[in-house]
């Protein structure tokens, strides 16, 4: 089945405000199609990372409507977000973080993103329509 | 966020429950630092019962393993699920944190 959620920034509001409609859209979609536990886990962190990402990282000017499309698959899932805010290639404009440094020198930035581009599968992005279009693929036990 | 604790000899067992996500990652650092003190030898952190931690809580972990690592004091997280392995692995945090399999090696072999 394919269905989808839109999340529209609240000016003042924290960002992590919108991740339970996000969880809870999630385990419904996965409790209808019966995902499989990771599948479950593997969505949410995906979407929580990205989303994040747009709601905290300054492109919020101009941002009114952030959309989610999950689609059902084999064992996968295929998730769609288009969003109005500033242009922004979560693929290729924040560089990933040197994961082999030692522990006082690591820093946190730039990994949730790093997390998205490791765990999905078939990612594209687009900006197109001034939109910001993101297509990527969850998989089970990958 | 729920978390039991246990001290045994100098060795601070902290066991947090559930999901650590964004809407909740400070309450999980505060936790946290209030389950430490000066007089542990060592910490080792039971992740048996979290499912899910996104950046937000690696975030967390991070500042943790720091903090302990400027005073010295052995850090170990132990009983990962497979989603917060996987996690950590592609984030590279299996290297720079000491994780064991069980509490139990934890407790035999963090020194």
């Amino acid at each position: 089945m394919r269905r989808s959620l839109n999340i529209t920034p609240v000016p003042g509001a924290a960002a992590a405000e919108a991740l339970p409609r996000i969880v809870a859209f999630v385990e419904e979609m996965a409790e209808l199609d019966d995902w499989a536990p990771d599948l479950v886990l593997r969505s949410n962190l995906i979407l929580e990372e990205l989303i994040l990402n747009t709601l905290t990282h300054g492109r919020t000017s101009g941002l009114s409507d952030i959309e989610i499309t999950l689609e059902s698959g084999e064992n996968s899932v295929t998730i769609t977000l288009v969003d109005d805010g500033a242009a922004f290639d979560p693929l290729n404009d924040k560089p990933s973080p040197d994961t082999d440094l030692p522990l006082q020198e690591r820093s946190i930035g730039g990994l949730g993103l790093h997390l998205v581009r490791t765990m999905a599968e078939d990612l594209a992005y687009e900006h197109a329509d001034g939109k910001n279009h993101l297509t990527l693929v969850a998989r089970a036990g990958a | 966020m729920e978390l039991a604790q246990e001290r045994d000899a100098g060795t601070n067992v902290i066991s947090p429950a559930g999901r650590v996500d964004g809407s909740n990652s400070a309450q999980f650092h505060e936790a946290l630092v209030g389950a430490l003190s000066d007089d542990d030898n060592r910490v080792i952190l039971d992740m048996g019962g979290i499912d899910y931690i996104s950046s937000a809580g690696l975030r967390v972990l991070l500042l943790i393993a720091q903090h302990l690592g400027g005073s010295s004091t052995p850090f170990a997280v132990c009983s990962l699920a497979a989603s917060v392995d996987e996690v950590f692995r592609i984030s590279g945090f299996n290297q720079i944190i000491t994780v064991f399999g069980t509490l139990d090696e934890a407790k035999a072999q963090l020194a």
